[in-house]
């Protein structure tokens, strides 16, 4: 049991980071009130976690990063946060995030930018930046994010540590905000594998909340394997291109020789549509969020905006002010791929690509491949601003994580290497439901690489 | 370009969002810019007898069909931007084109 004062200090000292966005205040106040509260015979029982603010809660409000929900307190909790409670661990505040999770680098926040815990002048990845920078600051042994297209992975990698993103199905999305529901889960944080998963055992399982929720026992964690024996590791040439940074590969080789001298059976394969991931995510995800977000209109719930005549002018005001620019556009782009005309060229033209990508990853697997490994992000971590003005550039960030999400898989990052102090994270994409042989797997990877270690 | 200054007004008024004149020809361009990545797709052979996939169950599952109290902590008027006698206050409907 962590002393609630002393978590709610670590917390406020890791200020500089811009990665929380609960007033110091509010958070101390709840977390002695949660720890008086909290069940000591949970498995978690003590264990303080952060929040993404796009996860409802009833101890803290819930902004998504975001003008149009500021101050906004939700009336219900996320189904992942009563599981949690009930584990008996403290929410430990509401993290900074990319407005409405959209993004990669946590620069798109209306509550400003989240600072990279090891270089101030970087970015922490994103969506769920501030996450996994307080878990890498050492503020918090774990968090929760929510991943569409990489937003817990890409940070992990970024950050130095450990984030996964179960199954789609494994978690109840019940209370978490939604961007691109085909997409979105709900994804753990952790300084080790263990810590993850075993947050991520806790969240799992059936919720009659949520119909997207399958029907399943929570994730039971598997046992630190003696080696890796009897896995088949499969490598896609795609992931591996030319042009890869080289500490990158560097990082690579050296994971990879481990998991060999572990007993690994290693083996190239090819995923042939990996290039369309990209393109094929930035039509359907902006389709989802398009409608998603249309119920942010000032009427219900959030600020209004207003000084208008009519009811069409208070929706466009309260969403022309209440989105940021990255949204604004987001929107823009699912309104016009869904409309009359273009509707078959981008958005049917997107389901199509988006099924020949999962139907590369089970070819991958009926061929006895039993994990893939990849580089999460093909690079460390950039520098503030770099991206800001080149969404494309922006969105190649996530090349390496969205296609996970686009077939529905399991994934983990874990930190494999540096270059020049800043991490690198190492990739394993499991088959869907077998988070258990993925959790195994890296396991055994974590405790043989030298994580800290330069490439 | 793809896109000019009088498909992102007619794009925007489709989304009932309000964009900033100045901002226009950067947002054309942007958008241009995406749209004209994205279209990299059109070039893929795909059947057309190809099945779009959605991840999740293959069938919705049935539940029992029951009444459950509200989860709801506290009611809308606590959180509506503008509640009265149990209703959500907005201005004037306007005219729909």
């Amino acid at each position: 049991m962590s002393d609630a004062k002393a978590v709610a200090d670590r917390l406020v000292k890791a200020k500089r980071l811009n990665a929380l966005l609960t007033p110091p205040k509010d958070l101390r106040k709840s977390l002695l009130a949660q720890a008086a509260a909290a069940r000591p015979t949970g498995v978690l029982y003590g264990m303080p976690i952060a929040v993404k603010d796009n996860i409802c809660t009833l101890e803290f409000t819930t902004s998504c990063g975001s003008r149009i929900l500021e101050g906004y307190q939700s009336p219900f909790e996320a189904t992942a946060i009563s599981k949690l409670k009930a584990a008996g661990a403290l929410i430990a505040g509401k993290t900074n995030c990319d407005e409405f999770a959209m993004g990669s680098s946590t620069e798109h926040s209306a509550y400003g930018r989240v600072v990279h815990p090891l270089d101030k002048s970087r970015v922490p990845g994103g969506s769920s930046g501030g996450s996994a920078a307080l878990v890498a600051a050492g503020a918090v042994p774990a968090a929760l994010g929510s991943d569409t297209g990489g937003s817990v992975r890409q940070p992990a990698s970024f950050c130095g540590v450990v984030g996964i993103k179960p199954t789609y199905g494994r978690v109840s999305r019940y209370g978490l905000v939604a961007f691109g529901s085909s997409l979105d889960q709900i994804g753990v944080f952790g300084r080790s594998v263990h810590d993850a998963a075993r947050v991520l055992s806790v969240i799992s399982g059936r919720d009659s909340r949520d119909s997207t929720c399958e029907d399943r026992d929570p994730l039971r964690l598997p046992t630190v394997p003696e080696s890796l024996q009897g896995f088949v590791i499969g490598l896609p040439r795609e992931y591996f291109p030319p042009e890869l940074d080289p500490a990158v590969r560097r990082a690579c080789d050296r994971a990879i020789r481990m998991m060999k001298e572990l007993g690994a059976a290693v083996r190239e394969v090819s995923l042939p549509h990996t290039a369309y991931a990209v393109p094929t995510y930035y039509v359907i995800a902006p389709a989802e969020a398009s409608s998603n977000l249309a119920r942010y209109d000032g009427v219900r719930y959030g600020p209004r905006f207003d000084g208008s005549a009519d009811i069409r002018a208070l929706y466009r005001a309260t969403r022309g002010q209440g989105f940021g620019a990255e949204v604004r556009r987001r929107i823009l782009i699912g309104t016009y791929v869904l409309s009359a005309g273009y509707y078959d060229a981008y958005y049917r033209k997107a389901q199509q690509m988006r099924a020949l990508i999962a139907q590369d990853f089970r070819n991958a697997f009926d061929r006895g491949v039993d994990l893939l490994f990849t580089p999460t992000v093909p690079s460390p971590a950039f520098k503030a601003g770099e991206k800001l003005n080149d969404p494309i550039s922006m969105y190649m960030s996530d090349i390496f994580t969205v296609t996970a999400n686009l077939a529905g898989l399991p994934a983990i990052s874990l930190p494999i290497g540096r270059v020049k102090g800043l991490p690198i994270g190492g990739q394993l994409i499991g088959q869907a439901f077998l988070e258990d042989e993925m959790i195994e797997a890296a396991y055994a990877l974590e405790r043989v690489v030298p994580a800290t270690d330069e490439a | 370009m793809s896109v000019s200054r009088e498909d992102v007004l007619r794009i925007a008024q489709l989304a009932e969002l309000d964009v900033a004149e100045e901002g226009l020809p950067e947002l054309a361009e942007q958008m241009s810019r995406i749209l004209d990545y994205v279209a990299q797709l059109s070039g893929v052979p795909a059947s057309d007898n190809l099945k779009p996939y959605v991840p999740g169950p293959d069938a919705i599952r049935f539940r029992s069909d029951e009444v459950a109290p509200t989860p709801l902590a506290f009611g809308p008027a606590v959180f509506a931007p503008a509640f009265k006698e149990g209703f959500f206050v907005v201005p004037k409907l306007g005219q729909f084109e």
